[in-house]
């Protein structure tokens, strides 16, 4: 069998068991790779985050397809597409309920934290059926433009050159959604919002 | 009648009758079509001792409920019989278009009796049947009587053997349109037995749906699922099957030189990448489906269909040929003669193999393309040792003492996964009522792809209950009519709804489930009673392999045998308990 690096299935296996414990995935949902020049690991899928196995890290190719991707994720022609448009080398998608519920009523998430908003400045929220050839495109671009995007009704994406930085974008992202609705509830129970000092 | 057409056509060859009947709601019900219907007529009309290749034995081709509707892969048959390979109840099932074409002529199924005097050609046009004056199609190459065919007949959809069928080669196949084969056991010989060299279909009644917006809705279900599931939409529809071949080699289960290894140092030359790269002209599809994971290739002056997965394994790994190019001249040597593939690679390897060992005269080495090329030919015409060799792996290799090297199950040959690297394919081979098959369940889907779930390939736990369970939907699968890669995605609720959107019936998941047992059991049962039964596995499968990353796993059979029983409410040494029968509202003797 072609041999995934232990470094490889150490990272992949930390990050996703801590998307999985902050409640960003839910039992087979989400995926996660890493590059390596011409090669992507990438999470099996169906796979189950909260425990992944040495057997759910496949091996597929960024230049070219192969028979491996019958064992891959789904989202890999996503992970693909990010990696061939932008210079990033690690890439986690997870369903973060915040990010996920907002994303049902606006186009573009403003963090309203400081530390969101300084790190991120606006996360696009974009369309796209899961495993599609549109979502693979606009996930990529926006990524091109920034660190992070959210998928209308379905996750994020962060990609980043390392993986503990997608994954610190991932809670960003996450945390600023929670921020942002908290925000809109005490407006809607009649309380004023006082001008954030941003 | 929603889905169905209430209608068989049965065909008198050796009187050359034709009536068309009413078709019981009750049998329909009860096993919807397509294999169900098929085997429940077999059992009903053909004794389990019958000679396969007599007149009494019959042939039916049947379509399912869903046959030719707007839901994916629904241009599929099954055909039946009794199988001169296993000599048990058959059925094989097969793509293109021939099985729309019979819907479209308003038939649930058509059941052929008897025999022809003469070479027959049967031609059904809508509700008119004809039988025609074949002599002068015997002999020809199925490429060649399809084209003949296409010429004289326009628009219809054409089943034929080649000579391998005429020879009664115990696994000639019977091919459609585009050389979409109903492959295994041997069917294709009792077509020849009966002198049927063709049959041309043409339809044009629509199939009647009983809620068209249900219907709707379903289809942009499964839409969007075929595109999110990796195995449809990327690796079947980007390679064909051959994406396999990289796959299952670097997991040790490729069988290679009559299953003496598990991984084949060529199996890069031989894969669906190169396929892709070297002989791909482009990639085709059955009757209304998205994935098209056929492919048409070209080698030299060559054009055909292929190889598929299976094939490869079979004509390549299994006899050491490390080149796309010449395994896909085998293949089309086999199509246009019409053998199936993995009967003819198994049974070849496993000659090359007795000649490695000095058991036969005939002298072999692993490799050699072009003596193969000539002993397909040889089978094909039962000359020489091809003669022998036409009987399948287990009577030749008996015949001479060799036995142990015949890789099959209950005659069958093995299709391409080592099951010691996949110990539920293991089980579902073993129980499997055709035999050595990979689809009665296709365990590798969970054990190599995940797919629904990922099962540990080389622990015995859980699988009793997993394979027993496939193998029930599998054969409602084969009965609606789908094809089983449906299966990659759809579960047996999506079956469900479909059905009952399609017949206006309320099917559920347990309906479903339940016609497949239903159908499992009767096709138990008349193997029993045919004196096959025996689940077991070749003994050098039971042995650990010693190289490879399979190294030193053993299939614990037994143990798994067991549990399977249980599971399946049998009797401890296999047999369907009457009280499960009854359960099963079939009322069999045993
Ligand atoms: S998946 Fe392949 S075999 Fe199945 S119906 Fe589609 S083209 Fe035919």
């Amino acid at each position: 069998m072609t041999k995934v690096p232990s470094y490889v299935y150490e990272e992949l296996r930390d990050y996703c068991s801590r998307m999985a414990r902050r409640g960003y995935v839910t039992a087979h949902g989400g995926n996660a790779s890493i590059r390596s020049g011409d090669v992507m690991w990438i999470t099996r899928h169906a796979s189950s985050l909260e425990d992944l196995k040495l057997s759910d890290v496949i091996q597929v190719y960024v230049d070219k397809h192969s028979g491996f991707e019958a064992l891959a994720s789904t989202e890999t022609i996503v992970h693909r597409e990010i990696y061939l448009r932008t210079p990033n080398l690690a890439v986690l998608h997870a369903h973060p309920p915040y990010s996920v519920a907002l994303s049902l009523f606006i186009d573009e998430l403003v963090p309203p934290d400081a530390e969101g908003n300084y790190v991120l400045k606006s996360v696009p929220v974009v369309g796209g059926k899961p495993g599609s050839e549109e979502l693979a495109v606009n996930v990529a671009e926006a990524l091109r433009r920034g660190q992070a995007v959210v998928v209308r009704n379905h996750g994020v994406f962060t990609a980043a050159k390392f993986t503990d930085v997608a994954y610190q974008y991932m809670c960003m992202v996450e945390h600023s959604a929670e921020i942002a609705y908290l925000s809109m509830m005490l407006e809607a129970s009649g309380m004023k919002k006082k001008r954030p000092n941003l | 009648m929603f889905g169905w057409c209430g209608e068989i056509l049965v065909v008198d060859l050796s009187s050359m009758e034709a009536k068309r009947v009413e078709a019981d709601r009750e049998l329909l019900y009860g096993y919807m079509g397509g294999r169900g219907l098929g085997v429940k007529v077999l059992h009903d009309e053909v004794s389990p001792s019958a000679d396969p290749f007599s007149p009494e034995n019959i042939l039916v081709f049947a379509v399912g409920p869903l046959t030719g509707t707007r839901v994916y892969t629904s241009g599929r048959y099954a055909v039946v019989g009794k199988s001169p390979l296993t000599e048990g109840c058959f059925y094989s099932s097969s793509g293109g278009f021939f099985g729309a074409s019979l819907k479209k002529a308003g038939l649930d199924a058509l059941v052929v009796r008897g025999r022809a005097e003469r070479p027959a050609l049967l031609v059904v046009d809508d509700r008119d049947v004809e039988f025609r004056d074949a002599a002068w199609l015997w002999g020809k190459g199925t490429r060649e009587t399809r084209k003949e065919l296409r010429r004289e007949l326009k628009g219809f959809s054409v089943a034929c053997i080649g000579p391998a069928g005429e020879n009664l080669v115990r696994y000639a196949c019977i091919l459609n349109d585009v050389s979409n084969a109903a492959g295994r056991g041997g069917l294709g010989a009792v077509m020849g037995s009966k002198r049927l060299k063709a049959i041309a279909v043409r339809g044009s009644r629509e199939v009647e749906v009983a809620d068209e917006d249900v219907l709707d809705e379903l289809m942009d279900k499964a839409r969007n699922r075929f595109i999110w599931n990796p195995v449809l939409s990327k690796a079947l529809s980007y390679y064909g099957t051959s994406a396999l071949v990289n796959v299952i080699n670097e997991h040790g289960i490729l069988p290679t030189k009559n299953f003496q290894q598990g991984y084949f140092s060529m199996a890069e030359e031989i894969s669906g990448e190169a396929l892709r790269e070297r002989i791909l002209v482009r990639k085709s599809s059955c009757f209304n489906c998205p994935v098209g994971c056929k492919r048409i290739t070209r080698v030299g002056e060559l054009e055909g269909e292929g190889p598929e997965y299976e094939t490869i394994g079979a004509l390549g790994s299994m006899l050491a040929i490390g080149s796309i190019e010449e395994v896909a001249e085998i293949n089309y040597l086999c199509n246009d003669l019409g053998l199936d593939t993995i009967s003819t690679g198994v049974t070849v390897a496993c000659a090359v193999e007795l000649s490695e060992r000095g058991i036969i005269g005939e002298k072999f080495r692993w490799g050699d393309s072009e003596r193969v090329k000539g002993l397909v030919v040889d089978v094909a015409y039962r000359r020489g040792l091809g003669d022998k060799l036409a009987e399948g792996s287990k009577r030749f290799a008996e015949s001479i003492g060799g036995g142990e090297y015949a890789m099959h199950v209950k005659r069958l040959e093995l299709a391409m996964y080592d099951p010691r690297g996949a110990f539920g394919q293991g089980l579902g081979y073993a129980t499997a009522n055709r035999g050595g098959c990979h689809l009665n369940p296709y365990m590798v889907a969970v054990e190599i792809f995940g797919v629904p779930h990922l099962m540990d390939r080389f622990s015995a736990a859980g699988k009793a209950s997993i394979v027993a369970y496939l193998q029930n939907l599998s054969a409602a699968v084969d009965s609606m009519v789908l094809c089983k890669f449906t299966m990659f995605e759809f579960d047996d609720e999506m079956y469900a709804r479909f059905l009952s959107a399609v017949t206006g019936v309320e099917f559920t998941q347990e309906t479903v489930v339940t016609v497949g047992e239903r159908i499992w059991n009767l096709e138990r049962i008349y193997n029993l009673k045919a004196g096959i039964g025996e689940d077991r596995l070749p003994e050098r499968l039971l042995t650990p392999m010693e190289e490879g990353v399979c190294a030193g796993r053993n299939i614990p059979l037994g143990e798994m045998l067991k549990e399977y029983y249980r599971v399946r409410g049998w009797s401890e040494d296999g047999k369907p308990r009457r009280e499960k029968l009854e359960s099963l509202g079939l009322e069999v003797e045993t």
